[in-house]
């Protein structure tokens, strides 16, 4: 009788090469030859640069005031948007988890801005925002909020805030469908345990759901943490007005925005590579923890 | 009596709830498509604002695809060529890179469902190392390297590097898919005298069809959606994509708005119709490593 052996080697390679060659040639190779050219000082406008300087790139960015002010910015924009978004997407979650007619469509529609393109997001809510024409003008004016039109997005402090408000918008979701799942998962015998023990809704909340929820709000909290804290693509289109030959505004500057502007405007090949392992040093304390989670539910052991 | 009385309060509050919720998701979305068939006087008439158009018009959508402004920074191209390349680049882009992927995330995901070896666990660890890694480590050499192969501003080159970083979440999604299947039917395929491949191909992969349709949207989206790159790795029409197109425009012509908001809404029509009709699917892969199944 033929059996089924589990361990083929040649197949596994043949199956596995694919995966492999891409993940290799596309990712690994190039991040090796990143963290080489962290260690020189290349400059494409400078023609015989190029030499090893060891870790100058690195201290010299740990004593640039302007890495600090971005690497905060940024700081800034996730722990403004964690929060806001995790707030709003639990409490459409314990909406979503109620049953009423037309929850599906609920469900369906209340998703939307997470798939779309966040560089759309941006440009979409730059026209909402618009300080000639905005929709948001128009509205407040009707309500009698303002008595004229107002340039929403000229002041710095009120551009970081409008950013976080674009990024909650589009990534709320996550949470929301990640926290639902959680709360669906939570047995109704609990609840009603909680209940006959006399507490309330209130109580019940505090002191089952929350508590229950801790492991898939762990996990919304730090897939968030990484789209906030590498945001782009929203700032590129909302205030960032980094298009081809245009000046990168300074007030939204994140790091990702900033890492760009060192390499593709500045040409700094070194020290943009230097930024780019720092950037990944410090988003690799939660990514290795999120990589501990998924890790466990692919293997078969 | 006093039950009708809870039950309508309840539904009064979860309606309330749902209505805050809609307006809070979609009033931007219904704005710029708003925005997209409004005349140009009633699109910026001021200070009150036209929320429903009196006269809704499709005039922006014909001008925007066929005579449209010109695109200045170029120079050369009108607006519609550069829209129409737009779309049929984004469209083989992230087709090819859903096809790619699902097939190569089958082959791995199959191996580290079923298959033992050693080095299993690291192996899919340097897979899956890619999720949490910032784009930039690879990218600043990835760009030069790309260069010199001759692979910038090519589709070729943009399926290549979209569909590697789409690569990890699909084989975490077949992975998982296929270790819940149940292992006997490919034995038994197996013991009946089907090779390797044969139980691969007639067994597993119509058993694995709705994992594989996760990870061949969740690529689509993910690729359709993606700017940072193409943005990067595209200078010319010939490998823009819509997304960049869109942000060319942006910077431009901002005084075209009923223009602009036609064409983003082109941007956002297969994401919207994606989320409506295979919304489970995309869900599922989207969410993949938190939510199962």
């Amino acid at each position: 009788m033929r059996t089924f052996s589990r361990n083929n080697l040649s197949f596994i390679i043949l199956m596995l090469l694919p995966a492999l060659l891409l993940v290799t040639i596309f990712v690994y190779y190039p991040s090796i030859a990143t963290l080489i050219s962290s260690f020189t000082n290349e400059n494409l406008r400078i023609p015989s640069s190029g030499k090893f300087v060891w870790f100058l790139n690195y201290t010299q960015l740990l004593m640039k005031p302007e890495f600090w002010q971005v690497t905060g910015r940024s700081l800034l924009i996730v722990a403004c948007t964690l929060p806001l978004e995790i707030l709003i997407g639990f409490l459409i979650a314990l909406l979503l988890n109620e049953n009423f007619p037309g929850r599906g469509i609920v469900r369906a529609l209340v998703i939307l801005p997470w798939i779309l393109p966040p560089v759309v997001n941006g440009f979409l809510w730059n026209w909402l925002l618009n300080g000639e024409f905005g929709a948001l003008n128009g509205l407040m004016y009707q309500f009698g909020l303002i008595d004229k039109y107002v340039f929403w997005l000229q002041h710095p402090s009120a551009q970081i805030f409008w950013t976080v408000i674009v990024q909650t918008w589009t990534r709320f979701a996550f949470p929301m469908i990640i926290l639902l799942a959680g709360l669906q998962s939570i047995p109704q015998e609990l609840h009603e345990a909680a209940a006959i023990d006399g507490a309330n809704r209130i109580q019940q909340l505090f002191k089952v759901t929350i508590p229950l929820l801790t492991p898939s709000l762990a996990v919304a909290i730090m897939v968030e943490f990484i789209s906030a804290f590498q945001i782009f693509d929203i700032v590129w289109t909302l205030t960032a007005g980094g298009n081809v030959g245009q000046v990168i505004n300074p007030y939204t500057k994140t790091l990702m925005v900033f890492n760009y502007q060192m390499v593709f405007r500045d040409m700094k090949i070194g020290m943009g590579s230097a930024l780019s392992y720092l950037i990944m040093m410090m988003s690799m304390i939660v990514g290795v923890f999120i990589l501990r989670n998924l890790y466990n539910r692919g293997v078969d052991k | 009596m006093k039950t009708i009385m809870k039950k309508s309060v309840r539904y009064l509050l979860l309606y309330t709830g749902a209505f805050v919720a809609l307006i809070w998701a979609l009033a931007p979305i219904y704005w710029i498509i708003v925005s997209s068939i409004s005349t140009r006087t009633e699109l910026l008439s001021k200070p009150y604002k036209h929320w429903i158009p009196t006269h809704p018009t499709l005039q922006n959508f014909i001008d925007v695809f066929t005579t449209g402004q010109k695109y200045r920074a170029g120079g050369t191209l009108p607006t519609s060529e550069l829209l129409i390349s737009g779309l049929r680049n984004s469209m083989v882009i992230s087709v090819s890179v859903a096809v790619l992927v699902t097939i190569v995330a089958l082959l791995a995901g199959y191996v580290f469902a079923r298959m033992k070896f050693q080095l299993k666990d690291p192996v899919f660890f340097y897979i899956m190392l890619l999720m949490p890694l910032p784009i930039w480590v690879s990218l600043v050499s990835l760009y030069f390297m790309m260069t010199r192969l001759g692979l910038t501003d090519s589709n070729l080159g943009l399926i290549l590097i979209l569909g590697t970083m789409a690569l990890p979440l699909a084989v975490l999604l077949m992975a998982t898919f296929i270790r819940d299947l149940p292992y006997e039917i490919e034995e038994a395929a197996f013991i009946d005298g089907a090779s390797r491949w044969q139980t691969l191909w007639l067994v597993i992969f119509p058993l694995v069809l709705p994992g594989a349709s996760s990870a061949f949207l969740v690529s689509f989206l993910n690729t359709w959606n993606a700017y940072m790159i193409p943005m990067i790795f595209s200078n010319t029409e010939k490998s823009q994509t819509i997304t960049v197109v869109l942000s060319l425009f942006i910077g431009q012509y901002e005084v075209a708005w009923e223009q602009m908001a036609a064409a983003t809404v082109f941007v956002m029509i297969p994401p919207i119709l994606l989320a409506l009709f295979f919304q489970r699917y995309l869900v599922r892969g989207l969410s993949m490593g938190a939510v199962k199944g």
